[in-house]
């Protein structure tokens, strides 16, 4: 990594030119400190206020168009608080500006060329670039969501109905998640060294609960080559015995929850299962907040003394968090494979962090079938040891099937911890030892 | 839970500290025991029959990791308890408990002196045979007789009276009341020897059976990837990749008893005392996950358990046939149709039922092994994303075979020898070397997922009339090939797919004997070839909370097959109800005739007949029924053809 950041500057003193360095540091910057100057503001709007129904015409703007419908429709309250930058890992920010400039698309959609590490396009998105929208997916595909390794340890999934708020299940899982390449924190840096199938990441999910799904383990390999499709295995744990899935799975309900694999993080996919376009950038309100700073949940228990957010609203769907103006990214992805069950999904990007915090999912005849939420909240105001990590942790979701009256809430306990996601929990026989 | 929860803590507690010293609680992983469990009563109604289950299981499961401990990494103690109460046997006793059974009378085919003898249809009672105590007094040798006072014709049935009429053929007497309310056949030592609270309470026995699995387990780490890893104690290892039938799946046997082969198999496998090491390469330079596995099954060993004679779930009916046969071998029994009236000088065209005395006929005793030296080992990993283990496994047949080498009373001179084709047997259960592999590799193009497993065993012995001793042994090669597709059927669910999966089974016997003989085959009755398909197709509602689903398995050869639909409906976290029936369709066990040995000629000259070109020598000629060999020919779809059920599971889970 020195080595391409002296070629890196090296380039630039033989151009000659130090606006151009000076200019690469501005795309770098503007990239990750979208606030440094200044934070975004709107009509009207004042931190600590509460936009619901009565005044959400008044935001409609800044909001997205299935967060004004539930506002409107009186179905929960928006708190507003103050933007906060959330910075990302420094190592993550000096990997890509070594890169800056390296990095190009491939011919063909998934293709991706001189990728080292950090953030792969910081540049501003252009209404004029076609490829834009593909862009920006890399930019979240290789972004520092989990970091390099973290683990939601554990993760409480409810599914609950939408008019009555009847709890009808409540999953207890553990997630995990790890980089194999790209890595720009902890050990190994930049990838693992045994990686045959040359593997991207991996996710290891384990649930804890109830009996009836109990021990059910999923683990998704997800290679470098982005054409190639993910592996995917099932453990069951009343079959104790490894299933391979197809990715009709991936694009399915996930054990009864309203969100599908692929809905994992925002989207779980590769990038060359959809076409993506870039439709534009705006300043909408996101779901950032600090953690301890909220009421926080009292009725799921944890021995250090962790509390999970709570949820309310209408049927409990919505999280009590606050909510904060800021800078997005408004993507559109459309699947290629023309029996998936969506027509389309649009991500609002945060452009500072590259997360998917609202995500709006259209069944196939193009209408609004679900709302999906990830609350994002500041490593530095979570537990103690997510402090000074720069992960964006995500912390509480609400998956909202509008159509059926329906959702899946999630309550994480995200720790970005290196022990927690040793590398051999991500193999296939770590699920058969882990079964009974 | 709490209270369950300190008990545990105790215990696990004081069996590490005084079992393997030096451990503490302090530092364990866990905090709390990991405790959960579900109280079922399972009722099933059978056409015809009634009340077939109506059992009630509680079961209780712990685990805990105590972190490091004794150089391992998340040293954990787990377990699994099981406790039973089938009430069937008290709810329906008129069919499978003390008071099923009755007395019976036994087919005389064509025969017109049973017919003036008997009246009606000419059935002769149990130990009233012409060729036996209803014949002449003085004239029928003593091998032809049985005391009817110590055997009576009382809590019988005829062998495959529930699925077939005798047809001509040979059937036998089969006790059926719970062996503490009639010992008959029940002589074979610790093996379907079961009484009343035996059958009611099927975990509490001799092998400590309530405890469904307790075992050890920790690893060692060798490198960032690379570890050890130990399980010791009582236990399933699950080897292959299939559904519904075994495979590669066989380091524990299997209890059919409980719902024939229509339980999921972690409920129905028999845990053994077991231990197991593997080395985890993890990722290597070439595979992406590699790991050895030896495994050494140090417990005593165990058949599958198959029901007993009188019992709902008895696959292929082999527990009546084997219960019958051990009441010849020790008190005598009647067999229908077993003798030409015209062989024992009668101007009668028919055939005749036979008394035979004890000691004669049937099966003497079981040979359980005593070796506690079954293993193996699994290199099992993933390769360019293909799945895939090679295997090896040494073990005892978990099904019996009949041996017929065993010493018996010539029922014409008395002379005890071992006689060359007499259905005079013990029950053994050979040694057997497998080799087998599998692989599972997804299609992206086709969305598909392919299951493979093949193996190819040296040892097993089947039942084989061409040999003197009525069994051979043979190579055998078994194979699956699985499809499992995830789909949608929008007029159906256009929010969910549907699972669909299809498996077909295939089993080649490579010493496979059968010959053309004067009255029939004779050989082996097991199918050179067969294969069996399954299919499922599961749906989901509702969160997943109601899932209906068919499964329909299917033998090419028996021409037999189950449809199996139901409802799993999850109420809340806690109760979860499934409704569903098992139907059988296409062809029963009167379909499936085979050389029954009433033509073996183990007498000679006595036994010859006209078809005998050699009246010295023994041998079969052929003829053929439905017992007691078409069980091997219907398989354990066809002989369970008239198992037609309505089955509803309630459970509470904790």
């Amino acid at each position: 990594m020195i080595k391409r950041t002296t070629v890196s500057l090296a380039l630039a003193f033989a151009m000659g030119s130090g606006a151009v360095a000076t200019a690469n540091a501005d795309v770098v910057d503007n990239s990750f400190y979208p606030y440094k100057d200044g934070t975004p503001s709107a009509d009207g709007l004042t931190v600590g206020m509460t936009i619901n129904a009565a005044n959400a015409d008044q935001f409609k703007d800044i909001l997205d168009p299935a967060t004004y419908e539930q506002l409107k429709n009186g179905w929960w309250e928006m708190k507003v608080a103050e933007t906060t930058s959330f910075d990302l890992y420094p190592g993550y920010v000096d990997a890509t500006r070594a890169s800056l400039g390296q990095v190009s698309l491939g011919d063909e959609l998934g293709q991706i060329n001189g990728f080292v590490a950090g953030r792969p396009f910081p540049e501003e998105p252009s209404a004029d670039d076609p490829r834009a929208g593909e862009k920006l997916a890399w930019n979240y595909k290789y972004g520092y969501n989990w970091g390099d390794s973290a683990a939601i340890y554990p993760f409480y999934w409810k599914y609950r109905d939408l008019e009555s708020g009847k709890v009808e299940r409540t999953l207890k899982f553990n997630f995990h998640f790890l980089n194999y390449k790209h890595r720009v924190q902890h050990e190994p840096v930049p990838e693992f060294a045994d990686n045959p199938s040359d593997l991207f990441r991996a996710i290891y999910v384990q649930v804890l609960e109830p009996f009836d799904v109990k021990n059910t383990q999923l683990l998704i390999h997800r290679s470098s080559d982005d054409q190639t499709a993910d592996n995917t295995w099932l453990y069951l744990g009343f079959q104790r015995r490894v299933r391979r899935l197809s990715s009709g799975q991936i694009t399915d309900s996930f054990l009864g929850a309203d969100i599908m694999i692929e809905d994992f993080e925002g989207y779980n996919g590769r990038i060359s299962d959809m076409n993506w376009s870039y439709k534009g950038t705006k300043n909408i309100m996101l779901p950032f907040f600090n953690h301890n700073d909220l009421e926080l949940a009292t009725d799921l228990e944890e021995s250090d003394g962790y509390q999970f957010v709570d949820f309310g609203g209408k049927g409990g769907c919505f999280p009590n968090i606050t909510w904060q103006l800021r800078k997005v990214y408004v993507l559109e992805s459309d699947p290629i494979d023309e029996n998936h069950p969506i027509s389309k999904r649009t991500h609002y990007v945060d452009a500072q962090t590259f997360t998917l915090p609202r995500t709006l999912v259209y069944d196939r005849k193009g209408d609004l079938w679900k709302s999906w939420l990830i609350g994002q909240a500041h490593p530095d105001h979570h537990m103690e040891k997510n402090k000074g990590t720069g992960v964006a942790i995500d912390d509480a979701f609400s998956m909202l099937d509008i159509q059926a009256g329906h959702c899946t809430t999630g309550q994480f306990k995200g720790q970005v911890d290196p022990e927690l996601n040793q590398v051999k929990i991500f193999t296939v026989q770590n699920m058969r030892a882990k079964g009974r | 839970m709490r209270n369950i929860s300190r008990i545990l803590t105790a215990l696990g507690g004081t069996a590490v500290i005084a079992g393997l010293g030096s451990a503490t609680i302090a530092n364990a992983q866990d905090e709390k025991w990991d405790t959960a469990g579900f109280v079922e009563n399972a009722t099933f109604y059978r056409d015809g029959v009634g009340i077939s289950k109506s059992r009630n299981t509680g079961q209780f499961e712990f685990s805990k990791d105590f972190g490091r401990k004794f150089g391992m990494n998340s040293f954990r103690v787990s377990g699994t308890l099981r406790a039973t109460y089938d009430a069937v046997y008290d709810l329906n006793d008129d069919e499978f408990g003390k008071n099923a059974g009755g007395s019976r009378s036994f087919q005389n085919f064509g025969s017109t002196t049973a017919q003036a003898i008997y009246g009606g249809n000419g059935n002769s009672p149990w130990g009233q045979s012409i060729l036996g105590n209803g014949g002449p007094p003085g004239a029928v040798p003593p091998g032809f007789l049985f005391d009817v006072s110590r055997n009576p014709n009382e809590g019988l049935k005829v062998l495959g009276e529930d699925m077939h009429d005798p047809m001509g053929g040979v059937t036998i007497g089969v006790p059926v009341r719970p062996c503490d309310k009639d010992s008959r056949g029940c002589g074979l030592k610790d093996y379907m020897d079961y009484d009343t609270n035996d059958l009611r309470f099927p975990e509490f026995n001799d092998h400590l059976d309530f405890i469904r699995e307790l075992y050890v387990e920790g690893s060692v780490p060798t490198g960032d990837m690379s570890e050890w890893f130990f399980r010791v104690g009582k236990q399933q290892v699950v080897w292959g990749r299939t559904d519904l039938f075994r495979v590669l799946d066989v380091i524990n046997p299997v209890d059919f008893s409980r719902h024939n082969i229509y339980d999921e198999l972690e409920d129905i496998r028999i845990p053994q005392w077991i231990a197991s090491a593997e080395y985890r390469w993890g990722a290597t330079e070439i595979f992406e996950d590699l790991n050895l596995q030896a495994v050494w099954n140090f417990d005593e060993f165990r058949p599958n358990a198959l029901g007993q004679g009188g019992t709902p779930y008895s696959i292929l009916d082999a527990g009546s046939f084997f219960r019958a046969m051990n009441n010849c071998w020790e008190n005598g029994c009647t067999v229908s149709n077993f003798v030409p009236a015209g062989a024992i000088g009668l101007d009668d065209p028919g055939l005749i039922a036979a008394d035979f005395a004890p000691g004669v006929i049937g099966i003497r005793k079981v040979n359980l092994p005593d070796g506690h030296d079954q293993g193996g080992i699994k290199l099992e990993g993933v390769y360019k994303s293909v799945g895939f283990s090679l295997n090896y496994y040494h073990y005892y047949q978990q099904l019996p075979v009949l041996r017929g080498d065993i010493q018996s009373t010539n029922a014409f001179t008395g002379e005890v020898a071992d006689w060359s084709h007499l259905i005079a047997f013990d029950i053994d259960f050979p040694e057997v070397d497998l080799f087998g592999g599998s692989l599972d590799f997804y299609l992206d193009s086709i969305k598909t997922v392919f299951r493979v497993e093949a193996t190819y065993t040296q040892g097993e012995e089947f039942a084989n009339t061409l040999e003197a001793d009525l069994y051979s042994d043979s190579d055998v090669f078994r194979w699956v090939l699985g499809v499992d597709r995830n789909t949608f059927i929008p007029f159906l669910n256009k929010n969910r797919a549907f699972l669909i999966s299809g498996q077909v089974f295939g089993q080649h016997l490579l010493d496979h004997e059968v010959e053309k003989a004067p009255l029939g085959d004779v050989g082996m009755p097991d199918w050179e070839d067969n294969y069996i398909m399954t299919l499922l197709v599961k749906g989901w509602y509702k969160s997943d909370t109601i899932s209906p689903q068919v499964i329909v398995a299917y033998d090419y050869e028996a021409e037999a097959g189950t449809f199996a639909p139901s409802v799993d409906w999850l109420i809340n976290d806690n109760w979860r109800l499934i409704v569903g029936f098992n139907i059988k369709f296409g062809d029963g066990m009167g379909d499936q005739e085979f050389d029954d040995c009433r033509t073996c000629n183990p007498f000679p000259p006595f036994t010859a007949t006209p078809a005998h070109a050699d009246p010295l020598q023994s041998g079969s000629v052929g003829l053929s029924g439905i017992q007691p060999l078409g069980r091997f020919r219907s398989g354990p779809l066809g002989s369970a053809s008239e198992e037609d059920e309505f089955q509803v599971t309630l459970r509470y889970r904790f």
